[in-house]
């Protein structure tokens, strides 16, 4: 790398993707077929938000942040339709994330407890998750 | 260098770093109300972590993020956590609730304590009960 083209690399602002106005919301979708307790739930939602905020880009994040960080925590029956539901995102060009468990407690090693999708525009959520329950 | 990893105290293995989730037992929270709440907690303790202790937060991912959700009596008993836990120069965060859903607006819900070294978290939240 020349010596200009790295001072620009210090120095250019870095580039923002564009992300529409609106309502943006994070959804995490719980297996509930595993049974888990309260608190487990509580901390596997934990797990899906970070890795979700991790996941996804600054401007998307600031977006987010903006509208207050919404969250809402839905019924997801078992592992296929947590997939199929991570599918539907992924085709819909959404931000997903899947969280297995480590088994250190309740459940066997490797299952699969959440899926969080976006954070998103409200509406986008809306086609995959409007016919789940709340928790 | 190779047989150093080797003789690695055992201990080691549960040493990683820990985010402790404390919430309210007199809310009596929906479970996937608690849900939402804890994972406002832990999304912002990892963001200012990440600002503020970033080799702890590194060690913590790497080591699968490990979080623990714990439950307290009352909110005088929170307060009192979270000025100890702030004391001891942990991170922390306070979640207040919108009150858009459940219960009134401005009601504070869940603290959330770390990513802390596990024996130094455990001091101070070890004798708090688990959510069942």
């Amino acid at each position: 790398m020349g010596i200009r083209s790295f001072i620009h690399r210090l120095t250019a602002p870095p580039i923002r993707e564009y992300v529409p106005a609106g309502n943006y919301k994070l959804a995490i979708i719980v297996n509930t077929a595993l049974k888990m307790k309260k608190g487990k739930i509580a901390a596997q939602a934990g797990h899906g938000a970070v890795s979700a905020t991790l996941a996804s880009n600054p401007a998307l994040l600031d977006a987010w942040f903006s509208s207050g960080q919404a969250k809402v925590c839905l019924k997801g029956d078992d592992d296929k339709h947590l997939l199929e539901l991570k599918k539907k995102a992924e085709t819909a060009n959404l931000p997903v994330v899947k969280i297995l468990d480590a088994g250190r407690t309740q459940i066997p090693a490797g299952s699969l407890t959440v899926v969080a999708i976006g954070p998103a525009l409200k509406e986008d959520l809306e086609s995959i998750t409007g016919d789940l329950k709340l928790l | 260098m190779y047989h150093l990893k080797l003789v690695k105290p055992m201990s080691a293995a549960v040493e990683g770093p820990t985010m402790v989730l404390v919430s309210r037992a007199d809310l009596k929270l929906s479970k996937g109300k608690l849900a939402a709440q804890c994972a406002h907690a832990a999304v912002d303790c990892a963001m200012s972590a990440k600002r503020s202790a970033g080799r702890i937060y590194e060690k913590w991912k790497a080591g699968g993020a490990r979080k623990i959700v714990v439950q307290c009596d009352t909110l005088d008993e929170m307060k009192r956590l979270y000025g100890e836990a702030q004391k001891a120069n942990f991170v922390t965060t306070m979640i207040k609730d919108a009150g858009h859903t459940e219960i009134p607006t401005g009601t504070i819900t869940v603290i959330g304590i770390g990513p802390a070294p596990r024996r130094s978290v455990d001091a101070l939240t070890g004798d708090l009960k688990l959510v069942n």
